[in-house]
This record gives structure tokens, C-alpha cells and sequence, in this order.
């Protein structure tokens, strides 16, 4: 069976503690940009936690929302890139070939969603730090563009032992580095192809939005809205 | 503009190909310094990474993507006054040609340098020709980019020849007129025209076909240029008006280009009885047209903008209206109609100086344009967490200024081996017994004591 | 081409490839032989336990093979060996069931540091230069057995002083007996949330001296009292996950969310209601809730012997009456109240600046008396005590562990102290300096310190002699909270050790058998691994009998698994209702500084990031954004938008911060989260020594409190002191995010 990997992210759990910023970090092999270079704008967290908040003192809301490539399936970033370096993968990922990139940063212009992070240097890591890095990422070097992948590392290597074992990928089973430390279960990620995953019915919730759906670009990302109201979701 | 014989004309635009001044030298390695400035800041750019320029997230385009759709933009100034005008057989652009494919040339091959110049990896730029690569992968043609690599390369092949083969009648003159080395190599240049009437059949016919033919290549690549930013969703961007605004403001600023040019070239070059007052009133009137044509689009699209009142477009609008980029965009009104428009449109202030001063203006105006049309749109995209800023360094400030300062290299030097005026046409238009208009065609003196 | 000219070529050829590798400095390194069996891209999960808080969560670590540069035998070079590569919740483990927190995530690059000491160092400058000069294992642990055998000698044992962190599991156990050993009492615990005054009321009121766990995921209410327990408070982890299942884990159902404090907290941003309050007013607001829930017999009454007027109904805290003092209207307060009882099973949790008062005691016993009001403790949806296997009395660790006890060890210094070891605390950062622990430490005749960075503490040594990083350690744990199961949990080393660095309790032992005697007996064991072998032993057979098949079979489980744990939840037996003591009265909370002169309190608070400090030397943690201001890499103070705007203060512009005891400059960011008349600052910058990513850099808010206590427990009232603000010019702020807001003014129609 053929997948197409999706997420939910309920916004009535997460509780903007970052735990799946440094996560990321740490599988991805992003590198850390230092102080002066942040300042300018050029630090690189594949997944943030926007905050906004609304209301004066002291009726003050404030709310917290994971961002991460969405993975659209008609995705802006991927006509505009010259080299096919983001092109639509078969399992409904956005790939990035980040040997195909020459950098013109389209892609980027293109993402409303500003998730893409570009390398203005090579990356640094000061030794012995880079005993750290992830064997199964390509660490990117200058001129390159990166984001989230879903890690696809991951979800190779589900895919790859659920084969040599002659069996399907449970659901459940493949866990972005993300999702997999959020505590408060937050984040569900799997194949929107199963009707009975987890996260394709909690797809279906009367609480679930599409971060800016409006631009038609099909986010396979779904927020379930905080839910004061206290809605029932639907089994 | 009184009647010169042939050996006047001869003598009075070959005359900067002979010898150079000290002042010629200074002032070309002046500009030479600055150039080779603006190489040094992209190998320093090369060396250590992009990073040393002030591209940023959100804002991933700035200064060389604006330097790039303002040189393509620039080079339109050929195109119109060339084509158009020999088509129109409009007689007053004979002296006025070539400079303006002059232009036309030099301003794209800058400006076509710069998807090389703005690239993360520029070493491997060439994997956006498409060829069969060992990768066994094609570029993507879906791309805006690839189009502006098609629209580019054929323009610049085009104006290329529409600029050389008028030249070789010229270059012929040159050789027959020369000496030893010189001789040598204008022979070379010249290949092989002897002046024949087949010869000459031969050169109206490909004018002809060229002239028709570089227009809508002229008006494809800034349609696609702009396009380039209209393709994406990015607010404020995602315009249909686009096309028609950018052509409009390319010419615009091509126009004020060849004027700047022009002036410049009368004074240094002793052209005084050639590029009249009367070229450069009607240039300023096609100037005057497109400044009003210019703002026709910004207030058409900013009415609709406003009208719209969509939140992420609104936020865009009013970031240039009235807050952080404001000072720039009133300037660029300022620059591209407040001061050219009585400059322009009162015929008494529409003298040399006066469509001088509009022009550098509009040169101003228009290269901010460019600015404000990227930046202020990627700095303040739709979600408001990722609003960002942008701040250029010295390395794109120093290449920005080497692309004038290569421009007017450029033009130094080709003034220098090449006739700026065409020769040939200029006769030929002097010989033909074609209409002048008594009162047009007046020398600067005449017009005095008139 | 003739066979000469190309024999010719290919032998320079040749020749030159081979002596390409000679000016290669990666070439010249030996490549020592693996000391460990691994497949290269294979990856194996090794249990560890997380020591970035103390809430002790369990880990897997992902372990790799790869190249590292060591130093073996004194000399310089490559070895393959397995590394940790990525850590993440172990999914068997009680607290943390799988998940981690971003500190936790953060624990790669505390061995991977560039900053780590390496080797054992000896002071050659003056103290507190910075002067070191590297030294053998044997070298050092002759120094420290010769200062030890003179203060026997002297007769002068009781002069030995031993600060640490607040230690758990067999680990405090060797210090314990370490310092017994050397029949001396000067074990001081210092950490600067100990929340000891916390424990000191649940002591009384529950009659365990233990942190509290909350069993969220089942509870309909949750009033916190300033716990920030969704980011630093208590068990992060295993809360969070009782948060997300109180929300939306139960179909059906879903907890309501109140937060008292007196700024927007990250963990008071998912608060259905955030309810500023004057601060210190916390245990007035919570008796004032019992009052209303008693007053119209919400719920059945419940005897509390340590709060005056308790069975009287609490007549001085009507809503009407305390409203003032507490900000709150008093329609709000009845209506909590009324919603807490009508909410069953409903949980009042007392942390954060409520706890940091001079009068926390009273808060904390406050807030305890509601919980046993709103009935939730020890049912589903309320309050345990964890049974977690201890070695010792609740008591004598906690008295040995706070603010009171440590200034009593400083004023007794350097008189009473001559020798002390110095493990994992960092007070010259963390307390005040009105304290005046830096000039009494400095004081101390020999220092010796074990931990793995030079920071403001630990740069005042004598001796270092650094410990390995936790993945290289064999660790235990009994972590107090966050399960109601009883949890033992064990670390083998997930690696080896990259420098020439031995574990601390290892070194304890080594020193104990040179010095032999008492001590030698205390601490019979050869390697740390020996005593957890040991200590697991006893669990086996007084807990785990039916968990294997004999004590080794035992020892080999532990291991793979990380840890032991109850099948069963077993939390301990709480008795509310009797009390030792007097009842406590209202009591108001003193502050620091004449509200004429200084009218903002200043509220500082556990970072996400950087927690108390102690991990602001890691690169991941000043990069990562902080939650509610999004500023990387610096210190920031949050002002209200009005005060702001009343003050010329725009958001970026430098504030100085000044108490009576200090001043500091940070940046302001401007927030409506936040009562007008505080500011807060986050803990953890401003260190002036600790790392290359953490030196010079912001501002720390402990620098200017003034050393208030909590009037009956002695625990530092960190949110007591007063100050004054001023705008000193442009500051510098990192932020990660742009717009504060979703719907900008620009984005508004004019």
C-alpha cells in the first residue's frame, strides 16, 4: 500500500515548550548560527513555535502554533525551483535535493509559510560538537536550501525494516523526531492513506484547520483549533 | 541642424576614436577602480559565503535581484528608440541609434550577470542551461527562472545583432581610414564590407527583419522578468498588472537612461551640432508619456490594493504608504513624476538640462522601484511571526556601484574604438532629400535667435 | 609516449600520493584500535537517565559508531567508537513514558561541549584567575588524600565541607557516607528551586517531605498558583503529558485551566484564565477559594490543623474582604471557587514566585489546605506521594537542602570550613550577592572541585577534577515525583569517555580506600557500579523478588531496561488533619526596597532554556527561542505595555534594573502579559564565566535580590526585591519572531 504522510497538531495540547525545536536540532544536524548571525535573521528552526497573543492587561490570550513545512501537495516552492532540487515526492512529501540546489532562494520567496532556512555559510560546529551529528543526515554546506523533511530519515528506515520483515508499517510505528518528544502528545503523524490511522481520523475533527488552506496550496499539515468550548470530537 | 558635408561628419565622429586625453584616462580608471572593486567584493562574496551579504530570512532577494530586474529594464532603452523608430521612420533618431542599442547591450550583459552574482552555489549557474546533463536531469521549465534564462539569452542575441550589424558600415570607414595595427584589426571587425549594393540590400533587409523582430523579444523578457515575482504568492506580488507594468516601467527608465547617456556623450565628444536640443525634447516628451504611464500602473494597482483591503496585502501597503519604507517610496514618486513632470511637460524647462535632471531622477526613482517592489513584499509575508527586515552590506553596495561604474566603462571604451554616432546613417539621412522640419531641425543657435 | 616517460611519471605519481598524506595534520593523528564491538551505521538504544532537571526522566540514547579525537596513554588520537547521537524519552520509563523536554534533547551537547575540562587541573595563579595547569589522576587524588589526612591528623574532621546539588539514589548516598565517614555534618545541598519551603509544608499538611505528584490526566480543574508546570516546575515531562490528557485525552471531557500569577508565564499562556495577583498574594487567594467553597457547603468540610480559623470557616479571607489586597475582584474569587468545587477532582498546585515569597510558607500551607478542601488528595485527578525507593529519612534531606542552611554554612565559614569539595553547584551565580557566599568561599584554605565546566563557582578552586559527562556515567535515580509508581532508575554508561575524566563517586571511593579507617568501611566498594549492583540488590529483594530469577538476573534487567519500577501504582498513605506547630496566620509578604523609591517588584523565573543557569553554557539552549519572548541568545526585562508607554519605554530600548543591592542593564520587551507594576527577567544569563557561549552575556537577575528568606523555613525568597527601572538608551534583543501579534494594526482597515 502506497502512503501519503500527513500530521495533526492539536493546538489544545501544545503548550509552546520547544521541545520539538530542539529535537529537530539535534536529528537534523541543524547547525547553530551564533549570536550575530541570529540577529540578522538567519537562524535555522525547521520546526518554531509561533506566538501571538491579542488583548490588552489583563484579558490577555496568548497562543502557541508548531510551523513546519507543510508538505503541500500543491506546493508553490516546487514549480519555481530551476534545478527540480523541490520536487513532489510519491508519498506526499516535499523533497529537497540538496545536491540539486544552486541556491537562487525562490523557493523561499515562494513558501508562504516561510519554512524554508537557507546557508548563508558553511556550518560551524565547534569540535568536538560534531561527534553529534546524525550518520543518517546529509549535513548542508553554503549556498543550500534546508527545511523539514518529515524526517524522511526516519521514515526510510520504518519503511525499509517493515519490508525486510514482509510486513506493512504500523500505524504509529514511524515517528518524526518531533512528534516523538512532544509531551503532551500533541503532534500525531502517519499515513493519510488509512482511513483507521490515527492521525487520518483525527484529520476529520470538527476542529481541524489548515494553516492559510485559503492559498490553495493543500497543506497535509491539519491544526485542530484550542477548544474552550469544549467541542466533542467525532470517533 | 545646418548641412554638413560628408567629410565634416566624418571628421567630426571619428574624431574620439584618435588619441586620449589625461582627463579620458582619469576618468576611466576611476570608474576601472570601481569595477574591479565590485569584482573583488563578489570573489570576497564567493570565498566566504552569501552570508557576507545582507540577505536574510524573509527577505532572500534584495539589492542584486533589484540591480537585475533594473539593468534588464534599463536595456529596453535600445529596443524602443531603435525599432520603433525606424519602423515609424520617425527621421530625428539617426544620431541617436546606436547609443541606445549601446545601452541596450551593456545594461543587459550586467544585468545578466547578476542570476549568476545572487546565486548560493554560483560555481555550478550552468545547470540552469539546458543540456544533457550526466546528472540526467533537465532544468525545470516551470520555472520563471528558465524563462528568464531563454527571454535573457535571446534578447541579448538579438539586440546583439541589431547593434553589430549596423556598426560594420562604420567599421569599414574606420579601416579604410587607418594605419599599420589599427588597420589590422578593423579589417578584422569589419569583415569583409566593401559596400556594395548587394551588400547594402542585404544590411536593410536584416535591419528590417530585426527591428520587427526585437520587439516582442524586448517585451517577453520583462514580462517575464516580472513574472519572476507576479508567479509567486507573496503578497502584493501576486499581480496580474505585472507584465505591462514592468515593460512600461523598463522603458521608462531606458529612456531616461539614453538621455543621461546622451548628454554626456554631447558634452564630452564635441556632438553639440549633432544631438540637437530637438532629440532631446522629443526623448523628454516619450519621457513625459511614459512618467505619466508609469503612474497610471502604481495608482491602478495601489487603488485596487486599498480597495481590496486584503489583511497580508494591507499590511504590505501600508509598510510603504506610511511606515518603515516610506521615505523610499515617496522618494521614488518624487523622482519619477513630481520633479520630471514640469520639467517635461513646460516647454521652457524642456531643454537639455532640464530632461538631464529629470532623467537622473528617473534613474533614482526607478532603481528604488525595483527595491520597493521586492523587499518591502518579502520582509511581510502572511504570517506575522516571520515578518522580518533587511539591511544590505558593503558587498552589494560596492557591486551596485561597479554596475554603473562598468556601464560607463563600457561606454568610455566603446566610444573610444567605435563611432557612438552612426556615420553611415547620419550621411545617408543628409543625402536623401527627406523631409527636415524647418523649425525641428534648428541648431541650438538658431533657436536663440529665433 | 615512450615506456621511460611514463614509468617516469607514474613513479612521481605514485610517490607524491604517498607523501600527500604527510602534511595532512588529520593524517598525523594514530588511529588507536576500537575498544568496543560496532557495526558502522547500525545504531543501538542504551538507557540512561536525564539530569537536566531534577525531575529525572528516563532516556534512550542512540548510540553510533564514529571517529573521535581522544587522548589514550597521554597521547593524541583517532579512535572508532560507539557516540550518542540523539536522546529521547525511554517509552517504558513512569516519569516521562517516551517523551522529552528541550533540555532534555540539550544533554548531547553537555559531552560534547569544546569548553569540557578534560584533565585534572591544579590552580598555579591566584584564586579566581583563571590560572590552570593540567595534572595526573594520581597527582590530584594524592593532594586531596594529603589535605584530608591533615585535617585528620589536626583532629579537624568536622572542618570538611561537602556542596552539591540536591543528590538522589545511591549517589547521595556515597556523599552521605563520605562525609559520615569522616564523622563531619557539612554536607550542604544548594540548588536554587530547591523548593524546599514546598516540601516543608507538605510535610505538615500531608505528612510526607516530598514533592507532590500530580495526577493531571484525570482532573477537571487545575488552579496553579504561579507553577510553571508545563515548563520548569516540579516533573515537566511527565505533567505535560497529564496536561495533554486532561485536554483532550478523554472524549468527552476536558479540564479546565486557571493560572494565578502575576505575569503571563508560558505555562499561564494555556491557561483557559490567566488571573494576575499581587505578589505574595497567592495563599490569600487560595484560602480565600476554601472560604467560599466552605461558606455555601460546596463541598464536605475537611479538618486542617495548621491554619488559623480554619474550622471558624476562614471569616478574615471573604472574597470581599482579601480583594484588594489580592487584585482580584472578589466576584472572580467566588466564582473559581464555585467552579473548583463543582469540578471534582480538582487540583491546586503552589510554585514559581508564590513559593518565593517571605512568606511562601504560608502560600504553600495555603494552597495545600484548598487541595485537601477540594478533596483530590490521593484520588485520581489529585495529589500522590510517590513511594520511590529513598535511602534516607524525607526529613534530614530536606533540612540539609536550602537557602537557610547554606548561609548558616557561609557564616560559619572560613572558620568552620578548611577542606571542601564542590559537585555540581554553582551558588555564586545563583544566590544573591548580598549573601556574601563568594567572599566566605573565597575564604576556604582548599577547594576541590569535581565538576565538568569552569564556572563563577568552580573557578575559585584549588583542584578540579572533572567528573565524566552523565552519558559516560553509570547513573541512578529516585526520582521523588511524577509517577505514583515506586521508581528506581538506573544509567549504565551509554559511552565511553572521550577525555581523561573519572566518575566523581568512583573518585570518592578511590579516596576513601587511600585513607582508610571509618571511611574505608563506610564505602567498601571498589567502582560506583559495585555499590549501584549492590543498592539494586536490595531492591530485588525487598521490592522486585517476583521481577527475575535471582539477584544477577536482576542486576542484567535493570540495565537493559533502565531502571526498576512497580507494576502497580503505589503512592504512600497521606494523613491530613494533625499538624505539629502553631496554625499559621495570614501573614503578609515583605519586600525589599521603599515602594517610593522602588516601585516595580521584580519577578525573576526559571528559563525554558536555560532553567537556573546551569545550562546557558549550551549552544542549542541560547539559539533554541524562548517561548513567550522569542529572544535568542540574551537577556530581556518584561515591562507592561502601559507602564511602558507612561515611561517612553519602546519595545528594544536598554533598561537599567537597580534594587538596593545592585543594578543590571537588559533590553525591555513590552507585553501586556505582565501586572503593571512588575517586571520580570528570565535566570540564566549574566554569567561572568561558563563557557565560551555563556560568558558575558545578558544580565542576571540574581545579582541585584537581596538575600530575603521565608520567615519560618529559611528558603531564599528570590521574588522579594524591589526595583527601580530607567531607560538608558537603545538596547541590542535577538528576536526570533517578528510580529507579536496575529492581526497587526497594518493588517487592520483603516
Amino acid at each position: 500500500m502506497s502512503h501519503q504522510w500527513g500530521m495533526v497538531i492539536d493546538l489544545d495540547r501544545c503548550t509552546g515548550c520547544e521541545a520539538c525545536v530542539v529535537a529537530c536540532h539535534a536529528e537534523n544536524n541543524i547547525s547553530t548560527v551564533g549570536e550575530d548571525q541570529a540577529a540578522i535573521g538567519r537562524a535555522k528552526h525547521w520546526i518554531r513555535v509561533e506566538r501571538y497573543y491579542e488583548g490588552e492587561f489583563p484579558d490577555v490570550k496568548m497562543k502557541f502554533m508548531p510551523v513546519l513545512c507543510q508538505q503541500c501537495d500543491a506546493a508553490p516552492c516546487e514549480p519555481v525551483c530551476p534545478t527540480y532540487a523541490s520536487y513532489h515526492t510519491q508519498e506526499g512529501l516535499n523533497g529537497q535535493v540538496y545536491n540539486r540546489c544552486i541556491g537562487t532562494r525562490y523557493c523561499a520567496n515562494a513558501c508562504p509559510y516561510n519554512v524554508r532556512f537557507f546557508n548563508f555559510y558553511n556550518p560551524v560546529w565547534d569540535k568536538p560538537l560534531q561527534l553529534q551529528l546524525n550518520p543518517d543526515v546529509s549535513v548542508r554546506s553554503v549556498g543550500i536550501m534546508e527545511k523539514c523533511t518529515f524526517c524522511i530519515q526516519r521514515i526510510k528506515a520504518g519503511e525499509i525494516q517493515a519490508e525486510a520483515e514482509k510486513r506493512e508499517v504500523k500505524d504509529g510505528e514511524i515517528q518524526p523526531a518531533c512528534v516523538q518528544s512532544c509531551p503532551t502528545r500533541a503532534m500525531v503523524f502517519g499515513d493519510l492513506n488509512d482511513p483507521n490511522s490515527e492521525v487520518s481520523r483525527m484529520a476529520r475533527s470538527s476542529r481541524g484547520t489548515k494553516l492559510l488552506g485559503e492559498l490553495g496550496t493543500l497543506p497535509k499539515v491539519t491544526y485542530l483549533q484550542r477548544d474552550s468550548a469544549n467541542v466533542r470530537e467525532d470517533a | 541642424m545646418s548641412a554638413k558635408t560628408p567629410e565634416q561628419i566624418n571628421e567630426d565622429l571619428l574624431r574620439p576614436l584618435h588619441g586620449v586625453s589625461a582627463r579620458y584616462l582619469v576618468i576611466l580608471a576611476f570608474f576601472v577602480a570601481i569595477v574591479l572593486a565590485g569584482f573583488f567584493a563578489f570573489g570576497w562574496q564567493v570565498n566566504h559565503g552569501i552570508g557576507v551579504s545582507g540577505l536574510r530570512r524573509p527577505v532572500f532577494w534584495g539589492f542584486y535581484i533589484t540591480n537585475f530586474v533594473f539593468w534588464i529594464g534599463l536595456s529596453h532603452a535600445g529596443t524602443l528608440i531603435s525599432a520603433i523608430l525606424r519602423l515609424a521612420n520617425a527621421t530625428w533618431r539617426r544620431p541617436v541609434t546606436r547609443c541606445a542599442e549601446v545601452i541596450t547591450v551593456f545594461a543587459l550583459s550586467i544585468g545578466a550577470m547578476f542570476p549568476i552574482v545572487h546565486l548560493g552555489r554560483p560555481w555550478i549557474f550552468f545547470w540552469l542551461v539546458p543540456y544533457p546533463s550526466e546528472r540526467g536531469i533537465w532544468p525545470n521549465i516551470r520555472s520563471p527562472l528558465l524563462w528568464d534564462f531563454f527571454a535573457i539569452s535571446t534578447y541579448l542575441l538579438g539586440s546583439g545583432t541589431f547593434l553589430l550589424l549596423p556598426i560594420l558600415p562604420d567599421l569599414a570607414l574606420v579601416r579604410d581610414r587607418s594605419t599599420g595595427l589599427r588597420k589590422k584589426i578593423y579589417t578584422v571587425l569589419a569583415i569583409g564590407w566593401r559596400g556594395t549594393p548587394r551588400q547594402w540590400h542585404r544590411l536593410e533587409k536584416a535591419m528590417q527583419i530585426m527591428a520587427i523582430a526585437v520587439i516582442p523579444v524586448a517585451v517577453s523578457v520583462h514580462s517575464i522578468v516580472s513574472w519572476d515575482f507576479a508567479m509567486a504568492p507573496v503578497p502584493m506580488w501576486h499581480s496580474t498588472i505585472f507584465a505591462p507594468y514592468f515593460v512600461a516601467g523598463a522603458i521608462f527608465s531606458g529612456i531616461a537612461a539614453l538621455i543621461i547617456a546622451m548628454a554626456l556623450l554631447r558634452k564630452f565628444l564635441h556632438l553639440e551640432d549633432y544631438l540637437l536640443r530637438m532629440h532631446f525634447e522629443n526623448l523628454g516628451k516619450l519621457l513625459l508619456v511614459m512618467s505619466l504611464l508609469w503612474v497610471y500602473f502604481v495608482f491602478s494597482e495601489r487603488l485596487t490594493n486599498w480597495y481590496g483591503n486584503e489583511p497580508s496585502e494591507m499590511a504590505v501597503f501600508w509598510l510603504t504608504q506610511t511606515g518603515r519604507y516610506s521615505p523610499l517610496f515617496w522618494t521614488m514618486v518624487v523622482c519619477n513624476f513630481i520633479i520630471p513632470f514640469p520639467l517635461l511637460a513646460i516647454k521652457k524647462f524642456r531643454t537639455i538640462t532640464g530632461c538631464v535632471i529629470a532623467s537622473i531622477g528617473v534613474v533614482i526613482g526607478m532603481w528604488l522601484e525595483r527595491f520597493l517592489i521586492i523587499v518591502p513584499s518579502l520582509s511581510h509575508k502572511y504570517l506575522p511571526y516571520s515578518w522580518g527586515t533587511y539591511r544590505p552590506t558593503w558587498v552589494e553596495i560596492t557591486i551596485t556601484a561597479a554596475t554603473f561604474a562598468a556601464m560607463a566603462m563600457l561606454y568610455m571604451l566603446f566610444s573610444k574604438f567605435i563611432p557612438i554616432i552612426s556615420v553611415w546613417e547620419l550621411k545617408w539621412g543628409q543625402h536623401t532629400e527627406e523631409f527636415r522640419d524647418p523649425v525641428l531641425s534648428r541648431t541650438d543657435e538658431e533657436e536663440a535667435t529665433a | 609516449m615512450e615506456r621511460r616517460d611514463f614509468l617516469k611519471i607514474s613513479a612521481i605519481g605514485s610517490a607524491s600520493a604517498a607523501l600527500e598524506g604527510c602534511g595532512n595534520p588529520d593524517h598525523q593523528l594514530i588511529r588507536f584500535i576500537p575498544e568496543e564491538d560496532m557495526l558502522p551505521g547500525i545504531a543501538t538504544w542504551k538507557p540512561s537517565i536525564c539530569t537536566q532537571c531534577p525531575a529525572g526522566c528516563g532516556l534512550l540514547v542512540r548510540v553510533m559508531q564514529g571517529e573521535a579525537e581522544v587522548i589514550r596513554h597521554g597521547q593524541l588520537g583517532l579512535i572508532k567508537m560507539g557516540l550518542a547521537k540523539k536522546l529521547e524519552g525511554n517509552p517504558n520509563h513512569p516519569i516521562n513514558q517516551g517523551k522529552l523536554c528541550p533540555r532534555g534533547q540539550t544533554g548531547l551537547q553537555v559531552t560534547y561541549h569544546p569548553d569540557r575540562i578534560r584533565t585534572p587541573l591544579q590552580r598555579t595563579g591566584p584564586r579566581g584567575s583563571g590560572q590552570f595547569k593540567e595534572i595526573t589522576w594520581d597527582d590530584a587524588i594524592k593532594q586531596i588524600v594529603l589535605q584530608l589526612s591533615d585535617l585528620k591528623a589536626k583532629d579537624q574532621l568536622s572542618d570538611f565541607g561537602f556542596l552539591t546539588s540536591p543528590l538522589r539514589g545511591q549517589r547521595a548516598k556515597i556523599v552521605s557516607s563520605f562525609v559520615g565517614g569522616l564523622h563531619g555534618t557539612g554536607w550542604v545541598e544548594f540548588a536554587l528551586f530547591d523548593e524546599q519551603v514546598s516540601q516543608f509544608a507538605n510535610l505538615t499538611t500531608f505528612g510526607h517531605a516530598a514533592p507532590l505528584t500530580a495526577d493531571l490526566g484525570q482532573s477537571n480543574y487545575v488552579i496553579s498558583f504561579g507553577a510553571d508546570f508545563l515548563g520548569t516546575w516540579n516533573s515537566p515531562v511527565a505533567q505535560s503529558i497529564g496536561y495533554g490528557t486532561m485536554r483532550k485525552g478523554r472524549p468527552g471531557q476536558r479540564g479546565k485551566f486557571v493560572h494565578v500569577e502575576p505575569r503571563l508565564s508560558q505555562t499561564a499562556a494555556n491557561a483557559d484564565e490567566w488571573i494576575p495577583c499581587k505578589p505574595g498574594t497567592e495563599g490569600l487567594f487560595a484560602l480565600s477559594l476554601a472560604h467560599v467553597i466552605m461558606r455555601d457547603k460546596l463541598r464536605p468540610a475537611v479538618q486542617v490543623a495548621a491554619i488559623d480559623q480554619w474550622s471558624q470557616g476562614l471569616p478574615d479571607y471573604a472574597p470581599e474582604k482579601v480583594s484588594d489586597q489580592v487584585g482580584v475582584p472578589a466576584a472572580t474569587l467566588t466564582r473559581i471557587a464555585q467552579e473548583a468545587a463543582a469540578s471534582s477532582p480538582a487540583l491546586a498546585l503552589a510554585g514559581g514566585t508564590a513559593i518565593a515569597q517571605t512568606n511562601a510558607r504560608f502560600n504553600t500551607l495555603a494552597v495545600n489546605a484548598l487541595n485537601a478542601l477540594l478533596g483530590s488528595v490521593g484520588k485520581p485527578g489529585g495529589l500522590f506521594f510517590s513511594s520511590t525507593v529513598t535511602h534516607e529519612s524525607e526529613t534530614a534531606a530536606v533540612l540539609r537542602s536550602d537557602f537557610g542552611a547554606l548561609i548558616r554554612q557561609i557564616q560559619k565559614m572560613p572558620d568552620a570550613v578548611t577542606v571542601l569539595f564542590l559537585y555540581n553547584a554553582n551558588p555564586v551565580f545563583a544566590t544573591p550577592p548580598a549573601a556574601g557566599f563568594r567572599e566566605a568561599f573565597e575564604k576556604i584554605r582548599f577547594i576541590a572541585s569535581f565538576g565538568s565546566f569552569i564556572d563563577e563557582t568552580s573557578s575559585l578552586a584549588d583542584l578540579i577534577l572533572p567528573d565524566h559527562s552523565p552519558l559516560e556515567s553509570w547513573l541512578d535515580d529516585a526520582p521523588p515525583s511524577g509517577s505514583a509508581r515506586a521508581v528506581a532508575s538506573l544509567g549504565p554508561p551509554a559511552m565511553s569517555p572521550l577525555h581523561n575524566t573519572r566518575a566523581m563517586p568512583d573518585v570518592l571511593l578511590d579516596i576513601a580506600q587511600q585513607l582508610g579507617g571509618d571511611l574505608a568501611k563506610a564505602l567498601p566498594w571498589k567502582t560506583y557500579d559495585e555499590a549501584l549492583k549492590a543498592s539494586f540488590t536490595e531492591v530485588y529483594k525487598t521490592q522486585a523478588s517476583k521481577d527475575a530469577k535471582d539477584a544477577d538476573d536482576f542486576w542484567q534487567k535493570v540495565q537493559e531496561q533502565g531502571g526498576w519500577w512497580s507494576a502497580e501504582e503505589k503512592p504512600l498513605p497521606i494523613s491530613t488533619g494533625k499538624s505539629s506547630g502553631a496554625p499559621v496566620k495570614n501573614t503578609a509578604p515583605q519586600f525589599d526596597g521603599d515602594p517610593s523609591q522602588f516601585p516595580f517588584h521584580l519577578l525573576p523565573y526559571a528559563s525554558q532554556m536555560w532553567y537556573d543557569g546551569s545550562l546557558a553554557n549550551l549552544p542549542w539552549m541560547q539559539e533554541a527561542p524562548d517561548p513567550i519572548s522569542s529572544v535568542m541568545w540574551g537577556t530581556w526585562v518584561e515591562i507592561n505595555t502601559q507602564t511602558a508607554a507612561s515611561l517612553g519605554i519602546v519595545q528594544g530600548d536598554l533598561l537599567e534594573v537597580a534594587s538596593q543591592h545592585g543594578m543590571l542593564q537588559a533590553p525591555a520587551f513590552v507585553t501586556p502579559g505582565i501586572a503593571p507594576d512588575c517586571v520580570a527577567m528570565p535566570i540564566g544569563q549574566g554569567h561572568t564565566n561558563f563557557t565560551r557561549y555563556a560568558s558575558n552575556r545578558g544580565a542576571n537577575p540574581i545579582s541585584i535580590l537581596a538575600p530575603l528568606t521565608d520567615s519560618e523555613t529559611g528558603s531564599l525568597a528570590w521574588a522579594a526585591t524591589r526595583v527601580k527601572i530607567s531607560r538608558v538608551g537603545k538596547g541590542k534583543m535577538v528576536l526570533f519572531g517578528g510580529s507579536l501579534t496575529e492581526t497587526p494594526p497594518e493588517t487592520q482597515h483603516r
